[in-house]
């Protein structure tokens, strides 16, 4: 009797290691013959058919999966989309993968800092058709092209063409501090009359927004009217953190501005739904955040915006300082292959979506502005006007707050800015403590 | 063991050497990436394979090892051995792991070169990771009182003969039940919309350091109370009747029972919630990371100007990993972080004992 039992027992156990056994072989396998086992394997990611794309902006993710389906009835060969973002910590995400053997063949990296991860494990991609289309690709440090560019995006200060025009504001006669000082004024003595809450939608919520502040309107300070490749004021700040005040002390100023004129509700303790809602229903003349905000405008918040009169969207610079006369654009991140993956189909779907039927989708579905030269397909995206406008005149700026330690936004410039926004500091006290601060972070 | 004993020590022998040969093979394969693979309906790779019937066959082997004196210890262990492997892969070895990768550079992918205990001192020099750690200790006993008070004087109102308890044993429960990340969304909408409104001020409880640690505290022990109130009332029904009864008729008022009696009857109850409130406060993370995400301004500590007042140790750790790519480094704080939490969990663990009841 006794013996049966060790038996049964026995066998209990070998189907319990060989299950365990079995699960390993399956994630062993693809690594071991990509080759051969391309049609047999129902889930793609863990097969060599079909390729997994880890995409960090979650405001494309559905056109994206259309492209992906577009792309796979004109091939037959399978790609899962895998949206993340909002304020998702993507490159964690990806480390858990790595880490878990269950890497994307192709992900999102923002700049520099994420991509140094990733040393070694991506694939230089100088060899590919897109690459003679476009020159925002990302190259890395040995000259490699590490980086597909997917979009291209902008920040300047949003505004509401139709409200503008109803105050009677001319957006190009902004051109400095005191013009843009003006036009608040303008607009802000009519604010009943034209149905806005506020005049401009600016939120410094650190613990929700500390990207948008500590990153998109810093960067205005470390970019904002410099050629594309001057990198002035952020070599400054990398070396030790370093601010130029006669450029910092005016740029303040006009965050005090923004303090003033914004909705009080959203100022402090509003979050990002309610910063983009209330623009796409024209309670606010102005918005601090970039183009992305243009496909929540027609998809999120359609009905919203068709409530306010689908308003025509513009740029004015943030000038605060008198002739700051660019936007800023850039691609907000790149796409990598990912050497152990699935490269070869990798490669081959990158070059399906910097052609034309893939453009065709990124443009008119996605919202993306292409920085493919090639590309004919024309945006419905209430910003892609106005960026090409800035583009044609050649008065856009690069961005370089990618390069900036990933975590001076979240830890440390975030929190002064809500800070001057809530009154606790003014003007002297957030430059005062910009200044103290941010060597801490930059020195380690 | 009456079977011949030499034929059982070849076969044993057999069984071991082939298991071991297998096991190195599987190895090789793995360390030199030889992935062989072959079709058996479905494709299966060797190394796997290799590997578990390395490991059943030296299993085997060790069942027939010729020996009278060790065959019960040896049947234990072969027993006991899944246990003990699925234990030493998911604790003990990840442990050994972590403590090798806090002497090093790690960022998460690979690491370029060890450190010592570099790691182990930068974290005292850091004003920011000094202030988590007062923070959480503050957290800690403040929560350890607030939340088992608050669950005790629950409990006591859920054990008397008021009508509906029962809707109001489950209504404390509830909190419990929603995730912490939820539930901190939820209560960062209270204090940042409703709250306001209410109020009518102009930003939320969340926008300052000293509110928002306090709301925290509170967001807390709502979701904790109603747990360890459950405890507490199971506590409270192993009172025994005839003690109360007694009690009563010595002509013990409802105080006296409570501190005389029913407190002194449940101290192991007050030892197991003590605990619970003491690691969990230490190990808060989900509200936390929710509610302000660690964001508070701290004017002045230790000469610095500080942006993390609200960031409790966990999410400090966490913090330092994922948002700085410093995983090393918060390999060695969360080591730390586990020392103190041993240390303080078995002090306390002693201290209570001494003061139970014995039944």
């Amino acid at each position: 009797m006794k013996k049966y039992l060790a038996l049964l027992l026995a066998v209990v156990m070998v189907l319990a290691l060989g299950a365990c056994g079995v699960s390993t072989e399956q994630a062993a396998a693809p690594a071991a013959a990509p080759a051969e086992s391309s049609s047999d394997s129902a889930a793609p990611a863990a097969s060599g058919s079909g390729i997994r794309l880890f995409n960090g902006k979650i405001e494309i993710a559905t056109p994206l999966e259309e492209a992906a389906k577009a792309y796979e009835a004109a091939t037959g060969k399978k790609v899962e989309v895998e949206s993340l973002g909002g304020g998702v910590d993507l490159q964690a995400t990806l480390k858990q993968y790595y880490q878990a053997g269950n890497m994307p063949d192709i992900f999102v990296f923002e700049g520099k800092p994420d991509l140094a991860n990733w040393t070694g494990m991506v694939v230089d991609m100088s060899d590919q058709e897109w690459a003679k289309d476009t020159d925002a690709g990302f190259v890395d440090d040995t000259g490699a092209l590490v980086g597909f560019p997917y979009t291209t995006e902008a920040i300047g200060l949003a505004y509401n063409k139709a409200i503008l025009e109803k105050a009677g504001v001319d957006p190009k006669s902004i051109t400095g501090p005191e013009s843009m000082k003006a036009a608040f004024e303008a607009i802000d003595a009519k604010k009943d009359e034209l149905g806005l809450t506020a005049v401009i939608g600016y939120c410094a919520n650190a613990t929700e927004l500390y990207w948008s502040t500590g990153q998109h309107l810093f960067g205005q300070y470390l970019d904002a009217g410099l050629a594309r490749d001057d990198t002035t004021y952020f070599d400054m700040l990398m070396d030790g953190g370093k601010l130029d005040l006669d450029r910092f002390t005016p740029f303040a100023e006009m965050v005090g501005l923004f303090n003033q004129y914004s909705d009080p509700a959203l100022l402090v303790s509003g979050n990002y739904d309610m910063q983009v809602s209330g623009f796409a229903g024209g309670k606010y003349a102005f918005v601090t955040q970039g183009s992305w905000i243009g496909s929540s405008l027609t998809n999120d918040y359609k009905d919203l915006y068709a409530s306010a009169g689908n308003f025509e969207c513009g740029y004015v610079p943030y000038a605060f300082i008198e002739g700051i006369d660019t936007i800023l654009t850039n691609a907000p991140s790149h796409w990598a292959v990912y050497k152990d993956g699935n490269v070869a189909e990798a490669e081959e779907f990158l070059n399906w979506l910097a052609g034309p039927d893939g453009q065709k989708i990124m443009v008119e579905q996605a919202g993306c502005v292409s920085p493919f030269k090639s590309c004919t397909a024309v945006a419905t995206d209430p910003f892609a006007g106005p960026i090409s406008e800035f583009a044609s005149a050649g008065k856009t700026s690069a961005w370089h707050w990618m390069g900036q330690p990933s975590n001076l936004a979240q830890d440390f410039t975030g929190a002064i800015f809500q800070d001057y926004a809530k009154g606790d500091i003014d003007t002297q006290g957030f430059i005062d403590d910009m200044v103290s601060t941010i060597p801490q972070c930059i020195n380690g | 063991m009456d079977e011949n004993t030499t034929g059982r020590k070849i076969l044993s022998l057999v069984l071991l050497i082939l298991g071991l040969v297998l096991l190195a093979a599987a190895l090789w394969m793995d360390i030199t990436k030889t992935y062989l693979v072959v079709d058996l309906g479905v494709k299966v790779a060797l190394r796997g394979l290799f590997l578990v019937l390395g490991a059943l066959l030296i299993l085997a082997g060790l069942y027939y090892i010729p020996t009278v004196m060790h065959h019960r210890t040896i049947i234990n262990i072969i027993f006991l051995f899944p246990l003990l492997f699925t234990f030493a892969v998911t604790v003990i070895v990840p442990m050994f792991v972590g403590v090798f990768y806090s002497f090093t550079d790690w960022n998460g992918v690979s690491y370029t070169r060890m450190v010592g205990f570099e790691n182990y001192a930068a974290m005292f020099k850091e004003a920011a990771f000094i202030w988590s750690l007062l923070l959480t200790v503050l957290f800690v006993v403040i929560n350890m009182l607030l939340v088992n008070l608050v669950a005790f004087l629950l409990a006591l109102l859920c054990t008397t003969k008021l009508k509906g308890v029962g809707f109001f044993r489950a209504a404390y429960f509830l909190p419990n039940l929603i995730g912490g990340i939820v539930l901190g969304y939820i209560w960062q909408f209270i204090f940042s919309n409703v709250l306001t409104t209410i109020l009518n001020s102009p930003h939320s409880a969340l926008a300052s350091t000293n509110t928002a640690f306090i709301a925290i505290i509170v967001v807390y022990v709502w979701q904790y109370a109603g747990y360890i109130m459950l405890i507490y009332i199971n506590g409270l029904a192993t009172v025994p009747k005839d003690v109360l009864e007694a009690a009563q008729i010595d002509g013990a008022n409802d105080m006296t029972t409570l501190f005389k009696i029913k407190i002194p009857m449940i101290a192991a109850t007050f030892t197991i919630c003590t605990f619970l409130t003491l690691t969990s406060a230490f190990k808060q993370f989900d509200v936390n990371l929710a509610l302000t995400n660690g964001v508070g301004t701290v004017r002045n500590f230790m000469g610095q100007r500080l942006s993390n007042g609200t960031q409790m140790i966990a999410l400090n750790i966490y913090n330092t990993a994922f948002a700085r790519d410093m995983y090393g480094y918060a390999q060695a704080k969360a080591i730390l972080f586990f020392i103190i939490l041993a240390t303080v969990s078995l002090i306390q663990v002693r201290i209570s004992n001494k003061r139970e009841v014995e039944m």
